[in-house]
């Protein structure tokens, strides 16, 4: 649907411009839409698995790799700084902005400081693993815990 | 999805916080999976990936077998 496609190509821009997501008030006004319509967007966005609201509210809060809260994933590209909902995400946030930046975490475990370099695309040579504890059928269940 | 120093503070964390063990791999695949996964995300034409083109994107970089299933 061409609205949706809309709605969220403007929640990514204003989200990558301002390192936060718009309220369904400000895409209405961004797109010249009534309220109605990007909220029942937003409704199946959600649906889709598009984007994450905040519990019991219509306040985004993952636009995935995008995060509107901090995290222990922060990715640095040339474009800004933003969280990242987990390390693939962090990942994701650099590539989805053509392949250079560097994501800053820490170890699950130990929380010992890890910076991991992208550079024309490739990832400089790094000590590390990534988990993950939730097998891949079962991430939608609860994607704030996967 | 997490990151560690090594899979023995993987095998610490699980134990220590009760969860069984799930999927490591290496921080390449890890990249590799954020740019199979994202690296279109901003196009007009991105829709989310179906089971079975998923599941081929992660069997590309090497993530196999049925922890990685969605079919």
């Amino acid at each position: 649907m061409t609205v949706d496609r809309d709605v969220r190509l403007f929640v990514y821009e204003r989200f990558l411009d301002q390192a936060l997501p718009p309220s369904a008030e400000e895409v209405a006004a961004g797109l010249s839409l009534p309220l109605e319509e990007v909220e029942a967007s937003f409704a199946r966005l959600e649906e889709g698995h598009v984007l994450v609201f905040a519990p019991g509210t219509r306040n985004i809060w993952m636009a995935n790799p995008l995060s509107a809260f901090p995290t222990a994933f922060r990715a640095e590209t040339p474009r800004g700084a933003y969280w990242a909902n987990c390390i693939w995400d962090a990942f994701g946030v650099v590539a989805m902005l053509d392949g250079d930046g560097v994501v800053r975490t820490s170890c699950g475990d130990c929380g010992e400081e890890m910076e991991l370099r992208v550079e024309d695309g490739e990832l400089a040579r790094a000590e590390g693993v990534a988990h993950f504890a939730v097998p891949a059928r079962l991430w939608w269940d609860n994607i704030g815990y996967s | 999805m997490l990151a560690f120093r090594s899979d023995a503070h993987v095998d610490r964390w699980c134990s220590s916080r009760h969860v069984p063990r799930g999927a490591s791999f290496s921080l390449e695949q890890a990249w590799l999976l954020g740019r199979a996964w994202y690296e279109d995300k901003l196009s007009p034409d991105w829709r989310r990936a179906r089971a079975a083109e998923a599941e081929a994107k992660f069997a590309s970089i090497g993530l196999t077998g049925e922890f990685w299933r969605l079919t």
